[in-house]
């Protein structure tokens, strides 16, 4: 499959699962698969949630994530500890989560385990920088997350592999728009490098973008509440930075300015925006722009047309069907594999 | 007392431990730590500790081991926790082996480097021993887990788990990994009660680290600084306290981001009180905070800002500033400063050699009674020989004492109206000996030159020849 030599060449990639049982475990072991077919070294982690052994998104048992033998992987301690195959220590964190410390492993011999790795932004992509400059590894890939409650952002990652299925909705067309939807909110323009200069250190309070290019105070908090809205939209102007979630009644309102052909909306990364895609589609439509500071390169699309709720979708045509509204390749991981 | 409560109480202390290039919180709570020292025995061998790293910070020769030396600071990890356990007989985890490891591996490079540096102090123990026991193949690396060689039974253990197909036998697989598991234990209560007796030294080591970096953070300071290295009063001297060309690097900094430059104040003081006087803006809170910067700086073994100082020892240093007031507890600025020099005094008369340095003490009540309270702390402090340097507005006193004077105000510059910020442009801060009874009167004058309405300034005027009758 092309997409794993393009993996090679960025270094790192996120895979993120747009909901439970989508295939992002599958996906993640098949391109681990690959990468230790090719004689790459890999490194792994997955965002972690502090304190929380389930997943935070779907309320399910984190997985266990396949390792092979030499490859690294991150991970809490007391997730370590509990391990059953044989692995040797080769770095451990200065800084203690609710978890105990990071540590960084090699595997010894085939086995799995939980992992929970660095749990905010920038200690991602502290351990994406690191780990390669410790370690000889090829290329370092994260198990995703796509959630609000996370504060760790996959953006990070220079490429990104997005999963979906059947489980997120049983429909086919359905199935197609809201793929689409994730897809079209990761292919929104990066920021002009000025911009994100002057952005990327605000992470809080929603601010202007004056025409001359000066960010203000902020003029709101956050932009969650009809309140927090209506006061967003009297003082920001055309231009607007939301360093946090962009809510639906937020992207609404702007549609339904006067304005709205001339708004810009500057966001961290896709993974901020929290709206109805009618909501994200009317706002475009309308002419407002919306950019993101952190654009990451989205490989291919994995689809599992089967739900554990016993949901089977043709798998042909559903690659098909979502291969004709995107634009990058489109796969279903189990039938490549037999 | 410890720098943490130094650095609360004498403004720049706070400021100067945060411009250190220190690698963390662990060595900054060492550094909170460190205590006020009154020995001269100590501190000359401090200061000889930060000499010697400033000559190795300023020799060229030693950029690239420098920068080695920087780079290893930040690779110590906080382990106190696994320490902890070690000293507590407890049974280490592999985590807790693993930085034992590294540790060990750490302080191997240190006494590698520093012995390439020639830096003789805080020298720390080899822990080759530690290191050897968590690496029984010795192949050298600084990665760990509990190696086949440690234990036969667990080499065995784990060559029958790998025969069997998890997926397929899963009980017996189970079975197989609950055994590697019973001797994985047996091995790290092993290892453990070995490493034990070890703990010592490598708190030592751990310690002396932090330690080693301070030196180097202080010498650090004092070539971004310009700091000398002060010397200690001692024979007849050593009741004088004497500085020439002192900086106050907060306010020099603060002044360096907008172009201009601190002048450097020269002072000497010896034993009773001296009264300072000068113009309002003059600068005389600033000659307070760096003297009393300066004192806690020489004896928390650091170099202090200026040209050259010799500074006596003492056994406490009190900045008495006026503006604390204490609202939790219902005190106003009036009331805080009284408590706080009656705790001084008390301090004083159980018979301990303090510096005391008070700005415009009892300013904030009536001029009678604030004139009567300043005459009697002078007078206090004159009969206690108590080196200290008070400011003070009011004059004619009839106080016998020594008397300094900030040279003050240069209006034959000043063109028009004074910016209140350009003011700085036009005071000289130098301090001379004052014979005269009398304070500067040139508040009325500055206040002209800064604008201030001529109809009032004259009514004001009025009121002082008024008084003078």
């Amino acid at each position: 499959m092309p997409f794993v030599d393009q993996i090679v060449r960025c270094g790192s990639l996120s895979v993120v699962g747009l909901g439970k049982n989508t295939g992002k475990t599958e996906c993640l072991r098949y391109v681990i698969k690959r990468l230790s077919e090719m004689q790459k070294v890999v490194a792994v982690t997955s965002i972690g949630v502090d304190g929380e052994r389930t997943d935070q998104v779907t309320h399910t048992a984190k997985p266990d994530i396949f390792l092979d033998r030499g490859m690294y992987f991150t991970t809490a301690a007391s997730y370590y500890l509990e391990k059953r195959f044989d692995a040797e220590i080769c770095h451990v964190g200065e800084h203690t989560t609710v978890l105990g410390k990071m540590v960084t492993a090699r595997a010894l011999e085939r086995g799995k385990m939980i992992l929970a790795g660095p749990s905010d932004t920038v200690s991602l992509r502290e351990w994406i920088m690191q780990i390669p400059k410790r370690f000889h590894v090829d290329v370092c890939l994260v198990d995703g997350a796509i959630s609000r409650l996370s504060p760790a952002s996959p953006v990070v990652t220079a490429s990104m592999v997005l999963a979906t299925g059947a489980a997120y909705s049983p429909h086919m067309k359905t199935l197609v728009e809201k793929t689409r939807y994730v897809y079209d909110t990761i292919c929104l323009p990066r920021a002009p490098e000025d911009l994100v200069k002057k952005l990327e250190g605000i992470t809080n309070g929603v601010r202007a973008v004056t025409p001359q290019g000066d960010v203000t105070e902020p003029i709101a908090g956050q932009a969650l509440l009809s309140e927090q809205v209506r006061q967003v939209l009297e003082k920001c102007g055309d231009r607007l930075y939301v360093p946090g979630v962009v809510s639906n009644i937020l992207l609404k309102a702007l549609g339904e300015r006067k304005n709205a052909s001339e708004t810009e909306l500057y966001i961290r990364d896709f993974t901020r925006i929290f709206a109805e895609p009618r909501v994200f589609y009317t706002f475009l439509r309308k002419g407002g722009r919306i950019f993101q500071l952190y654009k990451t390169n989205l490989l291919a699309v994995c689809v599992n047309p089967v739900s554990p709720d016993g949901v089977r979708l043709d798998s042909g045509q559903l690659v098909d069907k979502i291969q004709q509204a995107i634009e990058v390749p489109v796969y279903d991981i189990k039938r490549m594999e037999k | 007392m410890t720098f943490a409560r130094y650095s609360e109480r004498i403004e720049g202390l706070h400021y100067l431990a945060g411009k250190m290039e220190l690698s963390g919180s662990r060595v900054r709570r060492y550094l909170m730590q460190e205590l006020f020292c009154t020995s001269q025995k100590v501190l000359e061998s401090n200061l000889d500790i930060v000499q010697n790293a400033l000559e190795l910070l300023n020799d060229k020769r030693f950029n690239n081991g420098i920068m080695q030396l920087r780079h290893l600071f930040t690779q110590v990890h906080d382990i106190r926790g696994t320490l902890d356990a070690l000293r507590e007989n407890r049974v280490l985890d592999e985590v807790e082996l693993f930085e034992i490891k590294y540790f060990a591996a750490l302080c191997r490079d240190f006494i590698t480097l520093l012995g390439t540096l020639g830096f003789k102090h805080e020298n720390l123990q080899s822990l080759q021993k530690t290191f050897d026991l968590l690496d029984p193949v010795g192949n050298g690396m600084v990665s760990f887990h509990l190696y086949d060689a440690y234990s036969q039974a667990l080499s065995q253990a784990r060559k029958l788990a790998k025969g069997i197909d998890p997926e397929k036998e899963t009980d017996r697989w189970n079975d197989a990994r609950d055994r590697i598991r019973e001797e994985e234990l047996a091995v790290m209560k092993r290892l453990s009660s070995e490493l034990s007796p070890m703990h010592i030294v490598l708190q030592d080591n751990f310690d002396r680290i932090a330690r080693l970096e301070i030196w180097f953070a202080k010498a650090a300071l004092a070539k971004r600084y310009g700091m000398v290295r002060p010397r200690i009063a001692t024979g007849p001297d050593r009741f004088v306290f004497q500085a020439e060309g002192m900086i106050n690097p907060v306010i020099a900094d603060t002044l360096k981001s907008v172009n201009r430059v601190f002048q450097p104040v020269s002072i000497s003081l010896e034993s009773g009180p001296c009264l300072l006087t000068g113009a309002n803006m003059s600068g005389k809170t600033v000659v307070l905070k760096t003297l009393a910067l300066i004192q806690a700086l020489a004896q928390f073994s650091f170099f202090v800002p200026a040209r050259s100082a010799s500074i006596p020892l003492v056994k406490d240093v009190f900045l008495v500033i006026g503006d604390k007031q204490d609202q939790y507890r219902g005190l106003s600025s009036f009331a805080a400063e009284m408590l706080e020099l009656d705790r001084i005094m008390a301090r004083i008369r159980g018979g301990n050699k303090v510096l005391v340095l008070a700005d415009e003490p009892a300013r904030t009540t009536n001029p009678a009674e604030g004139a009567a309270i300043l005459c009697a702390l002078v007078e206090f402090l004159d009969r206690h020989k108590t080196m200290s340097l008070i400011s003070t507005h009011y004059g004619d006193l009839g106080l016998s004492c020594r008397k300094l004077r900030v040279s003050g105000f240069d209006s034959t510059q000043v063109k028009g109206r004074l910016d209140p910020l350009m003011m700085n442009q036009h005071m000289n801060y130098s301090l001379i000996e004052e014979k005269e009874e009398s304070v500067p009167m040139e508040a009325l004058h500055i206040a002209r030159l800064l604008g201030v309405d001529e109809t009032f300034i004259q009514s004001a005027q009025q009121y002082v020849k008024n008084t003078k009758k």
